[in-house]
């Protein structure tokens, strides 16, 4: 019977294959993925009303208000005033803008050192991987917090540009590791041997030949990256080495009210940066998932697998 | 592998070499220094104060001096004193290491025994009602940021309930300072990581048991007619095993520096709250000493790890 129907099943199989390309059956599979789409959904209204905050708010979330403290929500402020009287709702809002800022620009930076660094000790191998790998080694056993820390302080972290710089700077030797790896791998494949006897330039095989081969893991990277990244803000602002007030972050809103008196007496205060810390990182991992799920259809069974360990633990 | 270790342990000491050196050379860039914020109006000749402390500090020395300076009077066990503490600095370290061990392994001891359970359930009967249920609690669970969990937990059991104090490493009154003291004070940060750490356990135990179920072993025992729950626990979990205690060995290594951020959410005095304030102070006798103390539990745990995997894994074997 398998005989039988062998013949049609490779000719459905052919059709396909000629009909789409492999990223827009991805892109497919991804629109089956329910709670991906509903996570992409959610996701987009957090960006729409961060980046729409003038639109949402009339309040500077940076102006004092002294006649004015830590009032409970009302009309006016919908979510109260914190202890300078900054309208809680327009920090909320503003600070997704330097949160997500801080997310897509360091998921940029630390791809892009990923796929340079890991892109050449992969394709070159000899003593320049081994060259990269030592420093991601001692980027690895290096205390990543201590690190970080440190770093922050070097540089008085006080803005969203600084941040950028230090996260930027100490978040790429997972991703490298990962670069060199598919490249080490590729880079033995008939498809790059061919080619090479084709007489392709480097640069032609990385970005024409390996680069395309391994964007569906660039994506999901990417998505897991910019969810710890977005942690990582929040948690360096609870310990003080984020970005610091009165410009204002989803972390340091949150961190401001972590006092006891606040967070008995004023959830309206911290709930809200938390929840929209966790919703974020939450839709992104969703997202994460749906997408190894759509461009790796084979080894994936949903929620199979959690997104890799942040770099924060 | 007596011999495999001490290699490695020799491996470890340029390591450890670059990344003081390291930590030395950032934590003097950094401006300011630990006498800028004395602040005692009671002080006349400010300036000329502060002048004779960087000069008894050795700050006025060049860098290299001050490096060489620090690692000697290392190795033979002189760790300095804390510029802003006023205190040795290993007296300092000592309870600081001690709290945050005990946090770190009360976390591990809940982990795990918290996520092999679960994990092992899930995969006695997989894509089963238990099974989605748990992979989704804990696809949610592990999206969200311990501290944030940290902080729901102080909200409900120390502020509401008043179940666990939200702050300290030791409480006041009689009974302060004894380890029921400590695990008590300890409780609520270790629940935090552990809730994320199950998460991890629960998916690595569940995977390697589906994975090692359809080994030929397991079908052998089955074959020669042994009882399901026999070749469970002898063939399969046995072998699933082998991972997670590698996993364990890499938690090893996280240990002293895991816990950073939730000690400065819980004003928990640890490792991570003194490296924190000898950041802020300037306190760099203290910060070379927490940061040396980081990195030795990292690459321990590294070490830890392979070790293990070779022992649990009779098939591996260094040399």
């Amino acid at each position: 019977m398998t005989t039988h129907k062998f013949p049609v099943e490779v000719a459905a199989l052919t059709r396909v294959r000629i009909d789409k390309s492999p990223m827009r059956l991805a892109s497919e599979r991804f629109m089956d993925n329910k709670v991906a789409l509903v996570s992409m959904i959610v996701l987009l209204l957090i960006i729409l009303v961060s980046v729409g905050a003038p639109l949402l708010t009339h309040f500077n979330p940076n102006v004092q208000n002294l006649s004015n403290t830590d009032a409970p929500p009302s009309a006016l402020h919908l979510l109260g005033t914190n202890s300078e009287g900054m309208d809680y709702l327009s920090r909320d809002l503003y600070g997704g803008q330097r949160d997500l800022l801080i997310g897509f620009s360091d998921t940029i930076i630390v791809l892009w050192i990923g796929i340079v660094l890991g892109g050449i000790a992969g394709y070159s191998g000899g003593w320049v991987d081994s060259l990269v790998m030592r420093v991601c080694d001692f980027m690895f056993n290096f205390p990543f917090l201590l690190l970080i820390i440190i770093l922050s302080s070097i540089f008085n972290t006080t803005g969203v540009g600084l941040l950028i710089t230090v996260i930027g700077l100490t978040g790429w030797p997972g991703v490298t590791r990962l670069i060199r790896g598919l490249f080490l791998n590729l880079r033995q494949a008939e498809f790059v041997l061919a080619a090479k006897m084709a007489g392709a330039g480097d640069l032609r095989i990385i970005f024409k030949h390996m680069i395309p081969n391994i964007m569906g893991t660039l994506v999901v990277t990417a998505t897991f990256q910019m969810a710890s990244i977005i942690s990582a803000e929040a948690a360096l602002s609870v310990i003080g080495f984020g970005v610091q007030p009165p410009t204002p972050t989803w972390g340091n809103v949150l961190s401001g009210a972590l006092d006891y008196f606040t967070l008995r007496t004023e959830p309206w205060a911290w709930l809200p940066p938390a929840l929209l810390i966790t919703l974020t990182i939450l839709c992104i991992n969703f997202i994460g998932d749906g997408l190894r799920d759509a461009f790796d259809p084979i080894s994936s069974a949903s929620l199979k697998c959690l997104p890799g360990n942040s770099h924060l633990q | 592998m007596g011999m495999y270790i001490f290699r490695r342990l020799l491996g470890l000491i340029p390591m450890l070499f670059l990344i003081t050196v390291a930590v030395f050379l950032m934590m003097h860039a950094a401006p300011g220094n630990a006498f800028d914020a004395i602040l005692n109006p009671g002080i006349k000749d400010m300036a000329a104060l502060q002048q004779r402390l960087i000069e008894s500090a050795g700050l006025n020395k060049p860098l290299w001096w001050q490096y060489v300076h620090w690692l000697t009077q290392f190795v033979q066990g002189n760790w300095g004193y804390s510029f802003t503490q006023h205190q040795l600095v290993i007296r300092l370290i000592g309870p600081a290491l001690e709290n945050t061990l005990l946090l770190a392994v009360m976390a591990e001891m809940m982990t795990l025994s918290m996520g092999i359970p679960v994990g092992i359930l899930q995969a006695r009967n997989p894509y089963g009602k238990f099974d989605y249920g748990v992979s989704i609690i804990s696809f949610v669970l592990f999206s969200v940021p311990y501290f944030i969990l940290a902080i729901f937990l102080i909200y409900f059991f120390a502020i509401d309930l008043k179940f666990f104090p939200a702050q300290g490493a030791v409480g006041t009154g009689p009974g302060a300072g004894s380890f029921l003291d400590h695990v008590y004070h300890a409780f609520l940060p270790a629940l935090a990581m552990a809730l994320v750490g199950t998460t991890v356990y629960s998916r690595y135990t569940r995977g390697t048991m589906l994975d090692v179920r359809h080994e030929d072993y397991v079908r052998t025992a089955f074959a020669k007619g042994l009882s399901g729950s026999l070749v469970f626990r002898k063939h399969v979990l046995r072998n699933a095993m082998i991972p997670i205690v590698t996993q364990f060995g890499y938690d090893i290594g996280g240990m002293v520096g895991g816990t950073v951020i939730l000690e400065g959410l819980f004003s928990y005095q640890g490792m991570g709250l003194l490296t924190i304030n000898a950041v802020n102070d300037r306190d760099y006798p203290v910060l070379m000493a927490t940061s040396l103390l980081f990195a030795v539990g990292v690459l321990f745990g590294n070490l830890v790890a392979d070790i293990l995997y070779a022992v649990v894994d009779p098939r591996i074997r260094y040399n």
